[in-house]
């Protein structure tokens, strides 16, 4: 189930036809030297049937010698024209290379976080590594290898046509064997083709976690499953080898037979005409030579086509992108653009009143919440799993929108925040966080573009990150990629520093060290202290020891809040809270 | 003939070497790398037959005049090509086969092995050195095996064209016999470049993805904190930069595609000029001189294919030197976790585990929870209960390193915190034991308060989870492995850490379950929950790797402040309790 769409044919046939016109002096430079250097490539042929004629007719060396000596001429213009219009069209495929990936970006940036979290970054990650790359490599490989060979095709038996018309016209009889069986390939080598990629990664992938997990195998006694779980894979990967192989087993014995069929009906039909004196047999010669060198020519673009057809298939796919952000300006319950409202920066009361929420067309996950949360207050969220804890946080951070009721800041709306405004108001740190690929300076300067280097070392001081001290190269040190990778605890660390530099009134900690070990999860709850002071700190605790110490506690049961009040007051009235409480408390 | 894949047995290869490793890939199918070598051959012989059959054709046929003759060329043309059509398929097929035959046997021989290398493998070779060798080694190597059948076929094939050129004209034969391999020797290094300078901008545009995933991948970080406009801009400007080495690269390349033209171009030119001057001496036919015009072209192929194979069998030794070189890995054969190491028995009742290191003794059948000072101490006491290192730890007053190591991973488990989560339906990840039900299942999942998963998915059992169980949160892939655990029911069960990523409630939930469920058989519990540790046995407390007080939570609680501090986590001002006060 994949949440972004895919671009239907004509957006398809627009955006290349666009592609084309914003380039379209470069284009017609392209197609007009192809086109020459072609020509020039068909001379030789055409040379040796006049040579083939001239010998006949009993000519001497010196004949000989000119038409050889063209030949020559012919092949060192072949070579030159073919270098410009390769090098034109290199430049016109990198141009709208450039053009498609920056805007792509610009597309994946503009998506509403909703969007992102629907579709799954999983999918988005696949659209703009493995689908913008193979668009580039169509776009600056294929296509002008397919031009080339479309040119010299065309051109090859547009000379035979000009050798004699029937001649021509007999050349084609290859053809129609040639386009059926070509269709018949393409409609099945896609998904067959992709089903084989498929197949082979996960053989790959099969034996790296086997790798990978080495120990768990080892202590799990899992080594006899995990050869099964493999000789599975062997086996899927020889079935979709084998339906591959079988679509070739038709495509290529049928057009290579093809190739031979009008170079037999040339010669035979050119005896007929030869008889009658409607063409000399140099010109016969010639023909037959022009087909000859069509099979190269022919090869490579059927040979190409399925390439080409995958590529039109990841275009769609990254102009589907596009297409999902258009309704984010609009909201999705009413379908009309909002007002943005500015905020104002001063601590605000958050408030919801009788919020309902569903994930999809599921059940409500969210009965009526009530609740306020006083500025500057802690307070502290808890409840078993799946009681509905991270859906109230998201709420209220203004990520979702209730179903039904309101989540609101100083009166208005969450979600009819400017979402920049909002972010300065209000942070959601959650078990996610990311190192993005780039210096320390980098990673922080997005968060606050106006902080001096003075500010985001205070901000790496203020959250802890001792691990700052080891760099190398102090905030200019490269991180990810090959480069430095920083460990969970120390990533954490990073994303609560940005928090510092982005200094937002209100914090939401949706169990930010769930996913670390302990001994690092008391690091990053170290750093988390200093973030907190002096604001509003909604946190969902996972350990009891954060209710005790927050001014408030809810308990969320179910969707419901059914119990409310501070750490004292609820081991005091003795319900759910009170007795978990005690079996911690020991 | 298809192989049968994935092979009943793979065989044992031989890691004497790579060029070994692959010559046996070939020994392992003898009669169909020798069809390979026949059709092969027959192909290549084949192709020279075009030029000589549409030669016939214009002498014999055109030329003279004479109808029939040019109709018993014409059909041969056309039978000719069906024929090569049809050995051009089936050198394909058995070529594919052939190579297959060698990848599947490669995977299943390096499968097994990294199935049955165990632990020592992770800290010998980094996981995407695997990935390498499970991936585009093995198909390099495989590719070596086009070699054995079509190679032959292009020598043969190259001595059959020579002949016919021979009949032709022996002066022409030498100058086009020589000149082929000559016009491929200068062309081949030429695009040897064109492949250096395309991948060193593909490398560039590879990072340059990379960015794309990257931002892609933060992006709800960027949504959360801002500043999308900044990454939108600089990836701009990295595209740019891309773009003006890819206009550099073009115009390099562009020139080195042009000589590929004109090399072989101008020595076609040469070849033309020499056999019409002797048409035109009257030294050989007109359809002789078109003839060697078809030669030429013909040549090429086996000539390029040899080239070709050179570089295969090149870069195929390098992937097969690291296939081989995994292969040969070993488990330490002296160390702890040598297969062999140990004859004696393991004890055949509940028996107590001491470890002389920390002092600390496993009471058998009882539930013990250690709470460590420091997490790595706690890991390595694991390491040695549970024989990853070697230790001084007796069973029953046996040494565990003098007993089988099949009978002790059999038999106590470590549970690692971080214990691995392969790719599959969560069926199939539980499933550890042959005889294990759905209904065991369900039941492991409520000790390990998971229920929730099968509740939360449609599919429940059957429900997929990718590698390392990525789609679930961090709570949910730990009760997971607790399950997982539980299931393989071993006499000792040693759980590091089993809840630290679980709120509050549902630990309170798993600690009585998990009691219940181990109930008479011996557990280990590493963990700092006072949840846990009130509901243990017994509780022990390391600190500096000695155990230096055992006995009831409550009443360590009372006896021991440093493990009071340590559980109640008070003494820690800056935790996010304090942070909150």
């Amino acid at each position: 189930m994949s949440g972004l769409p895919v671009a239907d044919r004509q957006v398809v046939r627009r955006a290349a036809l666009n592609l084309i016109a914003a380039d379209r002096r470069a284009v017609a430079v392209v197609l007009v030297l192809h086109g020459a250097a072609a020509v020039a490539g068909l001379a030789p042929p055409w040379l040796l049937g006049r040579i083939v004629d001239e010998v006949t007719a009993g000519a001497g060396a010196a004949a000989v010698d000119r038409l050889a000596l063209a030949i020559g001429g012919c092949v060192l213009a072949h070579g030159l024209l073919a270098r410009y219009a390769q090098y034109v069209g290199h430049r016109f495929g990198e141009r709208s290379v450039a053009r498609l990936r920056e805007a792509f970006v610009a597309r994946a940036l503009d998506l509403p976080i909703s969007v992102i979290e629907r579709a799954g970054t999983g999918e988005l990650a696949t659209r703009s590594s493995v689908d913008v790359t193979t668009v580039g490599t169509t776009v600056r490989d294929v296509m002008p290898v397919m031009v080339i060979a479309a040119t010299q095709l065309s051109l090859l038996f547009g000379a035979i046509f000009l050798l004699h018309p029937l001649l021509g016209l007999v050349a084609l009889t290859g053809l129609p064997t040639i386009v059926a069986v070509t269709r018949w390939y393409l409609r099945r080598a896609r998904p067959a083709y992709l089903a084989e990629g498929a197949a082979t990664a996960e053989l790959t992938e099969a034996l790296t976690t086997t790798a990978e997990g080495a120990r768990t195998v080892e202590a799990l006694r899992l080594g006899a499953e995990r050869i099964g779980y493999g000789r599975q894979r062997i086996g899927q990967v020889w079935a979709t080898r084998r339906a591959t192989l079988a679509l070739r087993s038709v495509f290529f014995p049928v057009v290579e037979a093809s190739y031979a069929l009008p170079i037999a009906v040339v010669l035979l039909f050119g005896g007929f005409l030869l008889d009658r004196g409607m063409v000399t047999l140099g010109e016969v010669v010639a023909a037959a030579l022009y087909l000859q060198q069509a099979i190269e020519p022919l090869d490579r673009l059927l040979l190409w086509m399925e390439q080409a057809q995958r590529g039109l298939a990841s275009f769609a796919r990254v102009l589907g992108v596009g297409q999902q952000s258009e309704p984010a300006a609009t909201s999705v319950a009413t379908g009309t653009p909002r007002p943005r409202v500015p905020a104002s920066a001063r601590p605000g009361r958050l408030v919801v009143r009788g919020a309902r929420f569903s994930y999809a067309d599921g059940p409500d996950v969210l009965h009526g919440i009530d609740l306020v949360v006083r500025p500057g207050e802690r307070l502290a969220i808890v409840g078993p799993s799946g009681a509905g804890k991270s859906t109230l946080a998201r709420l209220l951070a203004g990520i979702d929108e209730p179903r039904e009721g309101v989540v609101s800041l100083d009166g208005v709306a969450v979600t009819d925040l400017d979402p920049a405004e909002r972010r300065r108001r209000i942070a959601l740190v959650t078990q996610e966080h990311h190192v993005f690929i780039g210096t320390l300076r980098d990673n922080l300067a997005f968060a606050a573009p106006d902080a001096s280097d003075e500010q985001m070392r205070a901000a790496l001081g203020a959250v802890s990150a001792d691990w700052y001290a080891d760099l190398p190269d102090g905030l200019d040190t490269q991180l990810g990629d090959g480069a430095r990778e920083l460990g969970a605890a120390d990533a954490q660390q990073l994303a609560l520093a940005r928090l510092v530099l982005a200094d937002p009134h209100t914090l939401i900690l949706d169990e930010a060290t769930a996913a670390l070990d302990p001994t690092t999860a008391r690091r990053t709850e170290r750093a988390l202290a200093a973030v907190v002071n002096g604001r509003t700190v909604i946190a969902i605790a996972h350990r009891l020891n954060t209710a005790h110490d927050a001014d408030r506690v809810a308990v969320l049961e179910d969707g419901r809040i059914t119990e409310l009040g501070s750490h004292d007051e609820l081991v005091r009235a003795g319900g759910a809270y009170a007795a978990l409480w005690r079996s911690w408390h020991g | 003939m298809p192989p049968q894949l994935p092979h009943a047995e793979p065989g044992t290869p031989d890691t004497r070497g790579p060029l070994r490793y692959i010559w046996w890939l070939v020994r392992c199918q003898p009669w169909r790398v020798l069809r390979g070598g026949l059709i092969g051959t027959a192909w290549m012989l084949g192709l020279s037959l075009r030029p000589y059959l549409v030669a016939r054709a214009i002498d014999d046929g055109l030329r003279a005049a004479d109808h029939r003759t040019l109709l018993w060329w014409v059909a041969a043309i056309v039978v000719a090509g069906m024929g090569l059509a049809y050995l051009g398929i089936m050198r394909h097929r058995t070529m594919t086969f052939v190579r297959e035959d060698a990848s599947a046997r490669s995977a299943a021989v390096l499968l097994r092995h990294l199935s049955r290398i165990g632990a020592v493998l992770p800290r010998r070779l980094a996981a995407g050195e695997v990935a390498t060798v499970g991936g585009a080694d093995i198909t390099h190597t495989s590719a070596v095996l086009t070699m054995t059948g079509p190679g032959v076929g292009a020598v043969l094939a190259y001595v059959f064209v020579a002949f016919l050129l021979w009949s032709v004209s022996p002066s022409l034969a030498v100058f086009v016999l020589l000149g082929v391999p000559t016009v491929v020797l200068l062309v081949g290094p030429l695009l040897r470049r064109l492949e250096r300078v395309e991948s060193v901008y593909r490398h560039q545009q590879g990072l340059l993805t990379t960015r794309a995933a990257d931002i892609v991948a933060g992006l709800r970080v960027l949504a959360g904190v801002g500043g999308r406009g900044l990454f939108a801009r600089r990836y701009a400007a990295r595209s740019q930069r891309l773009l003006a080495e890819g206009y550099r690269v073009g115009a390099v390349n562009s020139w080195i595609e042009s000589l590929t033209i004109v090399v072989p171009g101008v020595f076609l030119a040469a070849v033309v000029w020499l056999a019409a001057r002797m048409a035109s001496a009257g030294d050989i036919t007109i359809g002789q001189m078109v003839a060697v015009y078809g030669y030429v072209a013909v040549l090429i192929v086996p000539v390029w294919f040899l080239l070709e194979g050179g570089h295969q069998v090149i870069r195929g030794r390098v992937a097969a030197r690291r296939i081989v070189a995994l292969l040969n890995l070993r488990p330490d054969t002296a160390g702890p976790t040598s297969p062999g190491g140990g004859t004696r028995q393991a004890p055949d009742r509940p028996a107590d585990l001491h470890d002389p290191a920390s002092g600390l003794t496993v009471p058998a059948g009882r539930l013990l929870a250690v709470a460590a000072d420091d997490p790595a101490e706690a890991s390595a006491l694991a390491d040695r209960l549970g024989r990853f290192v070697a230790s001084e730890v007796t069973w029953d007053g046996v040494p565990l390193t003098s007993i089988a190591l099949d009978e002790v991973r059999a038999r106590i488990l470590v549970a690692d915190h971080d214990s691995y989560l392969f790719a599959g339906t969560l069926r199939e990840i539980l499933h550890v034991r042959a005889d294990l039900g759905d209904a065991d299942l369900r039941a492991a999942l409520r000790t390990a308060s998971a229920e929730d998963l099968l509740d939360a998915h449609p599919d429940g059992l059957a429900m997929p989870v990718g590698t390392r169980a990525r789609t679930l949160s961090g709570g949910q892939r730990q009760r997971v492995r607790l399950a997982r655990a539980l299931l393989a029911e071993p006499d000792v069960l040693i759980l590091i850490d089993p809840t630290s990523a679980v709120d509050a409630h549902t630990e309170a939930r798993i600690a009585q379950r998990l009691r219940a469920a181990r109930a008479g058989r011996t557990t280990v519990v590493l963990t700092t929950s006072p949840l846990l540790l009130g509901r243990a046995d017994l509780v022990a407390h390391l600190r500096d790797g000695r155990i230096v007080t055992v006995g009831a939570h409550v009443d360590l609680l009372e006896q021991d402040p440093s493990y009071r501090a340590l559980v109640s986590r008070d003494n820690e001002p800056a935790d996010v309790d304090g942070s909150l006060r």
